[in-house]
């Protein structure tokens, strides 16, 4: 709880109803997805809550958010930033801190739809954005976490794969202008936003040295750099008709599939392969979604229960599967880019297993329009989590997947992660193929100390064996521990993050637990 | 749900705010992208459906205790269940039941319901409806020019609103059955509240006794089919009393009844009603008017850690919840144009009346009407229809509130026009009620 002369300051920042100190508040915003895990990690009981924060605070516009950080400094509280609020990376590391509830800023400030660009706060969802971008016949990208998050969120303070990434990339190359609450309440306007006339949000970088790299880095601070109230990103061309017409009762919807529109399932059997066709087909920079699941994690894209995952044997036997969606807006677009593949599948004497093999459900095709298929990786509504998270060169990607097969294995057989023979991993190339993502999801149960306190393991021994065999950093390197455990391996990058922490936040109060302290 | 059930599920939040919006893939704009009054209109995570199985995970760990701040935020629920389609998309929690199960624990504990509801309840108990209206004025709605046949195999069950509130449905309904020609009968003063405004605030205990006097009445009376234009009292026999108790009888709503009778040629709508229309769909006569299966399969373990039903165990998704015949009904009705909402059918938004919100928050439902008026005034519509004596009050409500020139009418009003039945009498009854 707060001191009630200090409560009092935050009530007449925002109104009363909007800050909240309570017990029933503060241990409801304590709980996080995968927080058991993190507790673990850090030797802590696996529980899935947080330190508990002493309030909760709702500010509806940036001016709000600066004078909140101010009294945060004024007081030495610490503070923590929250959107659309998925994951432990929401959750403060100590009690001396309170948490920026983003909900009421939940504006679409601008679509241009000339210049590609939309301009957020930080509560409009991937959704709800791309809702109103398909009016212009754009789409945006959105992560893997899902259509429901924040496209802020990703594109200022996290990492950002998605399943559409051969089209809309990445979320940390998507991002243009930026208004950004410094952690001494300072407002800083990136890019174009800070040009003396006629400012506007087309670019990230400039007036001066960018920033941008300061910002987010490779996987964002997750608040501990301050907080991000407006962001400009790109737009992209929706990829066929933007005529969406759903039948039928949730899950159970039939979508009319677009005229222009085709998914390829091709088994290429080993990873040597699928490397070569991976590249072979974003090469051709015709895929929408190009990417590698394991035999579980394909069959899952395709389910929406645990149990008809059961009718996906047929597809879910395949050994190194590549799936691939083309769309188009005209015949001629999507004539050219089905003979591209039917000349790859040619070359490498592949088939394509849908339509032969399997057929799915139409849904499949509205939620890859939709950005949904991530989400599938919540079908057993249990532990799921990724290690791994490197971005990086086909061959390094699935390099990384061929040699973490035998640790995972070790795991499966101790019976306290999923058994996907080791093999479970998505993979997806980024514009195109320019660079590619691969993760290892792994289920496990968060209800049981002995499989949370496993997959803790697993994630500890992946992190080891990443570094050992240099296979790159994993996306979840958050915190003074595991940055002072990479940073010496990588040119002691954690030396340089800490003196940027030090610079913008002289004082500490942006929450560090998932970023780097200045210590 | 039961004890075992509850405490596995509520151990399974994501956090992942699924909860907060209808179905990914039915969001057609910003604006009308969200699934949940309470979050909507209180902002807090707790207030969400994935908020509440939190707080039930942290009362059971004994980290918050039962306190009237907990109880506030449980009852600022109208159980509208649109949290649950949302959920189960694709994954296995029941937030819904899960609101339920805590509410009973809340009373359990001394701790629920709100004071307005146990008000409610008491009248109830004492005078078997909870306006505490004089159970002899019970059918005082009952024109004398309506035909009753008191041997018909069919009953039309009011419901108490309906008889002490929203007189002009219960009309409407007895006489297009008379135009139909369709005997029925009803239960005089031997109808008594079907425990729905009981059950919704956590008093299951006495929902119980209600709901055993209610069917050893029906049954007594060799009862065959039971007709109710009320959607909350359908929706409490079709679907909570099955999982007590079994029954004899059939039950239907009065959209399906009369658009049966639209389909056999027993009513016939020839009167021009040259309006625009939009229809919100009851949360009880939609997603939630569906029955638990019964399901007798074993939890098979597939693979360490996964566990899968064999056979699979049906999820309550809102598929069998009544949809298209009220919008067959109004295909049927001349020169009416119809136009849908962007949230309909099993993602349809809530009127904001039901589960006691209406009594212990009346600014809550207030604020929720307006959000789905403005949602109908949207569609360009002159009139909104529902099927449900809850949504048409606190609708009206929202209406007034908002300034809207939208009109509300009950679908049974606008057959009984379309039918050219005269509706003076239903505009005195109207009146009556204002």
């Amino acid at each position: 709880m707060l001191k009630k002369q200090i409560l009092e300051q935050f009530q007449n920042l925002v109104g009363p109803e909007n800050i909240d100190d309570s017990e029933v508040m503060t241990n409801a915003y304590a709980y996080n997805w995968c927080m058991e895990l993190v507790n673990c990690m850090e030797e802590k009981e696996p529980i899935p809550f947080s330190p508990i924060p002493k309030a909760i605070i709702l500010p509806s516009s940036v001016e709000e958010v600066q004078q909140i950080v101010k009294l945060c400094n004024k007081y030495h509280i610490q503070f923590k930033a929250q959107s659309t609020g998925l994951g432990p990376w929401n959750q403060p590391s100590s009690e001396n801190c309170i948490i920026l509830d983003l909900r009421r800023m939940n504006k679409i400030v601008k679509i241009d739809d000339k210049n590609l660009y939309a301009v957020v706060e930080p509560y409009v969802s991937g959704a709800q954005l791309q809702a109103e971008t398909m009016k212009y016949d754009l789409t945006v990208h959105m992560p893997g976490a899902g259509p429901q998050v924040s496209p802020l969120a990703s594109a200022t303070s996290m990492n950002g794969p998605g399943f559409t990434s051969p089209h809309t990339g990445h979320s940390a190359r998507n991002v243009l202008g930026v208004e950004w609450v410094l952690p001494d309440g300072e407002i800083l306007r990136l890019g174009s936003t800070g040009l003396k006339n006629h400012p506007d949000w087309f670019s990230g970088d400039g007036p001066g040295p960018s920033l941008r790299g300061i910002m987010r880095g490779w996987a964002g601070a997750k608040s501990g750099i301050g907080v991000f109230t407006k962001v400009a990103f790109k737009l992209f061309p929706y990829p066929c008709s933007t005529k969406f017409k759903l039948k039928g009762i949730s899950p159970n919807y039939e979508f009319e599939i677009p005229d222009f529109m085709k998914l390829y399932v091709m088994d290429c059997k080993n990873y040597k392969y699928l490397e070569k066709v991976f590249l072979a087909v974003e090469e051709e920079e015709i895929s929408f979604i190009c990417s590698h699941l394991s035999g579980y994690g394909l069959g899952a894209i395709f389910s929406n229960s645990i149990e008809s995952l059961m009718d996906k044997i047929p597809i879910a036997s395949t050994h190194a599967p590549l799936v691939i969606v083309i769309a188009a807006r005209t015949s001629r677009e999507f004539e050219y880019k089905q003979k591209v593949m039917n000349k790859i599948m040619a070359e490498f004497k592949l088939e394509n297993i849908i339509g032969t093999k399997y057929t799915p459900n139409s849904l499949f095709y509205a939620e890859a329009l939709r950005s949904n298929l991530g989400l599938h990786g919540f079908i057993a509504t249990g532990g799921f989590q990724s290690s791994k998270g490197q971005c990086d060169s086909a061959p390094l990607c699935l390099n990384t997947t061929k040699m973490s097969i035998p640790l995972k294995k070790k795991y499966i057989k101790k019976g306290v992660i999923a058994n996907d023979f080791g093999e479970g991993v998505w993979m997806t190339s980024y514009e195109s193929g320019h660079y590619f993502h691969v993760e290892s999801p792994t289920l496990f149960d968060q209800t049981t100390e002995k499989s949370v306190k496993g997959m803790a393991e697993n994630m500890e021994e992946n992190y080891q064996f990443d570094l050992i065999k240099h296979l790159g950093a994993p996306f979840f390197v958050e915190g003074d521990r595991m940055h002072d455990k990479f940073g010496p391996h990588m040119m002691d990058y954690h030396k340089w993050l800490r003196k940027i922490k030090k610079a913008f936040d002289p004082n500490g109060i942006a929450d560090s637990g998932f970023y780097i302290s200045a210590k | 749900m039961d004890e075992k059930e509850y405490q596995k599920m509520i151990k399974r939040c994501l956090r992942c705010s699924i909860c907060k919006w209808i179905p990914q893939v039915q969001i057609k704009s910003q604006k009308y992208a969200t699934a949940c009054p309470a979050i909507d209109l209180y902002n807090y995570h707790p207030y969400s459906g994935g908020g509440k199985i939190i707080l039930a995970l942290a009362l059971e760990m004994g980290r918050i205790k039962p306190s009237e701040e907990l109880r506030d935020i449980v009852y600022k629920c109208t159980e509208c269940g649109n949290c649950a389609i949302a959920c189960k998309f694709l994954n296995t929690l029941e937030p819904l039941e899960i609101i339920m199960r805590l509410r009973e624990k809340l009373v359990e504990a001394g701790c629920g319901p709100m004071p307005k509801q146990k008000a409610y309840t008491d009248a109830v108990k004492n005078v078997n409806n909870p306006y505490s209206e004089p159970h002899e004025n019970r059918m005082k709605w009952l024109p004398d020019d309506i035909k009753i046949d008191p041997n018909a195999k069919l009953l039309y069950y009011i419901g108490c609103t309906s008889s002490y509130r929203r007189k002009e449905m219960a009309i409407a309904a007895a006489r297009i059955m008379n135009a139909a020609g369709v005997a029925f009968r009803i239960l005089q003063d031997e109808e008594y509240c079907c425990g729905s405004p009981i059950l919704r605030t956590g008093e299951i205990h006495t929902f119980q006794e209600f709901l055993n006097k209610n069917v050893d009445i029906i049954e007594s009376k060799g009862i065959e089919t039971v007709v109710f234009s009320c959607a909350g009292c359908y929706d409490t026999f079709k679907v909570d009393y099955p999982l007590y108790r079994d029954y004899d009888f059939k039950v239907c709503h009065t959209v399906e009844f009369f658009n049966e009778l639209l389909e056999a040629g027993k009513l016939k709508l020839t009167k021009e009603i040259p309006i625009s229309a939009t229809y919100h769909d009851p949360c009880h006569l939609g997603r939630n008017a569906e029955r638990y299966e019964q399901w007798d399969g074993e939890e098979v373990k597939l693979i360490p850690l996964i566990s899968i039903n064999i056979p699979p165990k049906p999820k309550r998704t809102g598929k069998a919840g009544i949809y298209d015949p009220p919008r067959n009904i109004l295909k049927k009705i001349p020169g009416l144009k119809f136009i849908e909402m962007e949230r309909i059918r099993e993602y349809a938004y809530c009127c904001g009346a039901g589960a006691g919100v209406k009594s212990a928050f009346p600014e809550m439902a207030l604020n929720t009407a307006k959000i789905r008026i403005e949602e109908a005034e949207d569609t360009g519509a002159d009139v909104i229809l529902s099927a449900c004596p809850f949504c048409s009050t606190n609708l009206q409500d929202g209406i007034s509130e908002s300034g809207s020139k939208l009109k509300y009418y009950d679908i049974s009003e606008l057959i009984l026009m379309a039918l050219g039945l005269e509706p003076e009498k239903l505009k005195h009854v109207l009146a009556e009620v204002a």
